[in-house]
């Protein structure tokens, strides 16, 4: 093992990288808007997967992942791995079209879009009268009720909780329509029914909090699904495997079987992918994206997904040396803004896969503010202006001072991220440029979580969210209502415009009114910046030549499981 | 012999116990426990206990790890965390999978290590002694992952000779044939890393004792070379290579994670580092008992091969000695 540190610690790293998606993925509960393909330019396939020939039916498309899956029970899904699987074999009740709206497709239970009531507070859904689970009994208002109440009770531990928990009540109206009222009006609901729901009739008997420890998600032959594809078998640590479903109610796949392969980590992963062992790799390292261009007969999609990296700074005096905070001031937090190159980082550490971003709202999605964000491009020069303007003198080694304080933070990330080791690096030397010092320090990634993140104990991190929730709501992360423990406000920022702007958005169904609304928080976050707002990143993902599909059913990165978006019409050669 | 055994095997187990209370100690002083890595941040603090309840973690841990033994005792491994699968279940075939891999390779290198050895050992530092030199420095200085990505680009990618990774091809499981082409490349990794060092150790061994007295007195008595060297010279000579062999038993089981990555071999190494990174502490436990006790055996093993070896090893009259 010794002469082969650096390269456990590599794995590590990637495994990590999982990690990270996992603990901040489907967690963000609020949720950022989606790109639209149009403006994410280079979002259309480059080497001809996408056709017009004619589509073949059966073979097998082998994806790869370097994770096991953990349960595909929809109520307990935390992890990609998982997440990718129940994309597969479970419908849901609404799907999303690529602008990040809700939409029944379809292959969505739901028949239509929701009647939302008058007042806001009540939803109704219609679903489809045909739709059946894999053993055959029909998908009724029964499963949806009985999901959305397993949910809500608390005894069952499902992480999807928070977002139900503005739902007062759900009935039945019929066997195929469902009514959920809510507590207050609350427009990022919606979303909440971008969600799979689960076969009352396998599960109504267990007890909810051994619903986690059941055999449904975790046995082939107990997961009762209502997807394209059923599962037909899980060989830990090493593939598991998907069938058409002969019960499918939907528009019949194209494609026969399905495989995911588990790879030790990506280097592996991509080296499959090259040797055709697997078909489609949600994400090749970028430093290895040339290479794999190079091979030519490999499609490679880059364009960022959903998903953006912040600084957030620290407003709490106990997290600094002498209770002293050196970024308290506006215009500091404007300068160090103005002194990162930002562009700089997407070209050379993304290799160009990602969009600078100025307020947390994805470029391009529904709710993407545009010029009323304000921009901040690298200047080092304002930098200086406006650090002078602040009362800042620079001091005897060159780092700048007030009242006898240096201007001088730790920047903490997880080790073994490659990415934000290299961010950092450009970081701590732009701000160097202009007087501020910075010291990088990188921790194992779940003492960091669990111990500095959590809990709101850093001067500044360096970290990303990732955003499952097409809705551009983001209380939770900036609103001082949720401070830590409870909340995920771990920078312990206040403002009480903001405060009040969040609940206005998610206050307002009319989803024009919640743009503007939504642009006024991007002037005020951008001008008060409680976090610098780094770039939306994505991961490239590689296709290979046996994967078929028409432009219109294209892989659509901007959204979570994008990889496999329209999947249902893909087709593959039968070779 | 029987009595020394018997005493060996209960320190054995003594040592074992004393293993699992350090390790089960260790493991949870790491930060950060499978909460951390497994709770979504948005989880509201009432389902996080209930979850914790779940997974037996909100017990304090003295009495954590008495359940774990008590399982361990009646022959239970205990569970994961995260979703609840028996640990026997995921550990046992990678066990398997990794001794076949390992065993391979290492029954292949001693094969060829020790006679190259001692036929370098009677031809010192001509080509065939020269060009061992080279591959142990070579088996010593290359990083296994590298040499193992080579390999691949060469014979699975650009030659298309040889499979690329996995232990099988999907539902060619069983074929003997289909295991041997997969086992090509990773064993050929694993191999020259043994190889480079149990050639150098058996020629060393053998140069040693060919300078011993009763060597040059065997060959003053005008036996023949080839007799000095088997019969007098070879059986003193395997003893330190028995030591070395039987130290590097546990890598059987524990050592070739990284193979194993490069490879995606399903094994025990490999499931060793995902298991840590997600504080997989059943998984974890079950790994290093294993280990600790495939070690315990090594080191029996070549106590008493000693015995079969060395006429001056004599156990029973004075209690033993051990190595």
């Amino acid at each position: 093992m010794r002469k082969a540190k650096k390269w456990a610690a590599t794995l590590a790293v990637l495994l990590l990288a999982g990690a990270v998606a996992a603990g901040c993925g489907n967690s963000a509960p609020s949720s950022t808007g989606t790109p639209s393909s149009s403006q994410q330019g280079n979002a259309t396939p480059q080497t001809g997967n996408g056709t017009a020939e004619k589509p073949v039916d059966g073979g097998t498309l082998t994806f790869s992942s370097f994770s096991d899956i953990v349960s595909v029970n929809p109520l307990f899904v935390q992890d990609t791995a998982s997440g990718d699987i129940v994309y597969l074999i479970f419908a849901n009740l609404y799907d999303l079209d690529r602008q990040g709206k809700i939409a029944a497709k379809p292959w969505s239970l739901a028949a239509e879009l929701p009647q939302v009531s008058e007042d806001g507070k009540t939803y109704t859904i219609k679903l489809k009268e045909n739709a059946k689970w894999s053993d055959g009994q029909p998908v009724t208002a029964d499963d949806v009720v009985f999901t959305i109440n397993t949910i809500l009770n608390p005894e069952t531990g499902s992480p999807l909780t928070n977002q139900f928990d503005k739902v007062e009540s759900v009935n039945k109206l019929d066997d195929h329509t469902v009514q959920i009222k809510l507590k207050q009006v609350y427009a990022p609901f919606q979303y909440s029914l971008y969600n799979q729901i689960v076969p009352y009739h396998v599960l109504k008997d267990v007890k909810p909090k051994e619903l986690q420890n059941h055999p449904f998600g975790k046995d082939p032959a107990k997961t009762v699904t209502n997807g394209a594809w059923k599962w037909s078998e899980w060989k830990q640590k090493q593939y598991l495997t998907f069938d058409a479903n002969e019960n499918y109610w939907g528009p019949k796949p194209h494609i026969q079987k399905i495989v995911m392969k588990i790879y030790a980590d990506q280097n592996t992963e991509v080296q499959a992918l090259l040797k055709g062992d697997t078909d489609l790799i949600q994400a090749i390292p970028v430093t290895q994206v040339e290479a794999v261009k190079a091979r030519g007969n490999i499609n490679v999609i880059l364009a960022p997904g959903p998903q953006y990296e912040y600084i957030s700074f620290n407003f709490d005096p106990k997290n600094f040396p002498d209770q002293f905070v050196p970024f308290a001031s506006q215009k500091a937090r404007q300068a160090i803004a103005y002194a990162l190159n930002r562009q700089g980082m997407v070209d050379n550490v993304l290799k160009g896969t990602g969009t600078v971003m100025n307020a947390p709202f994805l470029p391009g999605s529904w709710a993407d503010p545009g010029d009323a964000a304000v921009k901040y491009d690298y200047d080092p020069e304002k930098a200086k202006q406006l650090l002078k303007e602040d009362g800042w003198t620079p001091g005897p080694d060159g780092i700048l001072q007030k009242d006898g304080h240096r201007f001088s933070f730790e920047l903490q990330y997880n080790a073994g991220n490659s990415r934000r080791e290299q961010v950092a690096a450009v970081i701590q030397q732009n701000l160097k440029d202009v007087g501020i010092e910075v010291t990088p320090k990188a921790i194992d990634f779940s003492s960091w979580i669990d111990q500095n993140v959590n809990p709101g104990k850093y001067p500044a991190i360096l970290l990303a969210w990732s955003l499952t929730n097409p809705d551009p709501d983001q209380e939770q992360i900036f609103s001082s209502k949720y401070f830590p423990p409870k909340g995920q406000n771990t920078g312990w920022y206040k403002n009480p415009k903001l405060d009040e702007l969040w609940v206005k958005g998610y206050s307002t169904i009319d989803q024009n009114e919640r743009k503007k609304i939504y642009a006024e928080v991007a002037k005020e976050i951008s001008t008060d910046l409680p976090y610098v707002f780094l770039y939306q990143y994505g991961q490239p993902e590689g296709l290979g030549p046996r994967v078929h599909f028409a432009e219109e059913d294209r892989p659509e990165p901007s959204l979570a499981y994008g990889y496999f978006y329209h999947i249902i019409n893909w087709w593959v050669d039968n070779k | 012999m029987t009595e020394y055994l018997i005493r060996r095997l209960l320190q054995s187990l003594l040592v074992l116990f004393l293993i699992t209370v350090v390790t089960f100690a260790l493991i949870h002083a790491a930060p950060g426990g499978p909460m951390q890595i497994f709770l979504a941040p948005g989880l509201s603090q009432e389902a996080a206990k209930i979850q914790a309840h779940n997974m037996g973690l909100d017990q304090p841990l003295p009495i954590q790890y008495l359940r774990w033994l008590g399982g361990l005792l009646r022959g239970d491994l205990g569970y994961t965390f995260k979703n609840h699968l028996p640990v026997g279940e995921i550990l046992w075939p990678t066990v398997w999978n990794t001794m076949v891999l390992m065993g391979t390779a290492w029954f292949l290198s001693l094969l060829v290590a020790i006679p190259w050895g001692i036929y370098n050992s009677t031809r010192e530092y001509g080509f065939s002694d020269q060009l061992a030199s080279i591959l142990s420095y070579l088996g010593f200085a290359m990083p296994t992952f590298w040499f193992g990505i080579i390999l691949q680009e060469f014979f699975a990618l650009k030659l298309n000779l040889l499979p690329l990774s996995d232990m099988w091809t999907m539902g060619r499981e069983g074929e003997i044939g289909d295991l041997i082409l997969h086992l090509i490349l990773p064993v050929t990794v694993l191999t020259l890393g043994f190889l480079a060092a149990y050639v150098k150790y058996s020629r060393s061994s053998m140069l040693e004792v060919l300078q011993q007295d009763y060597i040059r007195t065997a060959r003053a008595k005008g036996l023949r070379e080839r007799r000095v060297i088997f019969r007098h010279a070879l059986r003193n000579a395997l003893i330190p290579i028995i030591t070395i062999i039987g130290l590097d038993l546990p890598y059987l089981v524990a050592g070739a994670a990284l193979t194993e990555s490069v490879f995606n071999w399903p094994g025990m190494g490999r499931l060793f580092v995902d298991m840590a990174v997600a504080r997989e502490y059943s998984v974890l436990m079950a790994i290093t008992l294993i280990t600790a006790v495939i070690v315990i055996i090594g080191n029996l093993l070549a106590d008493i091969l000693y015995v079969l070896v060395d006429p001056r090893v004599q156990l029973g009259r004075k209690g033993g000695q051990s190595a």
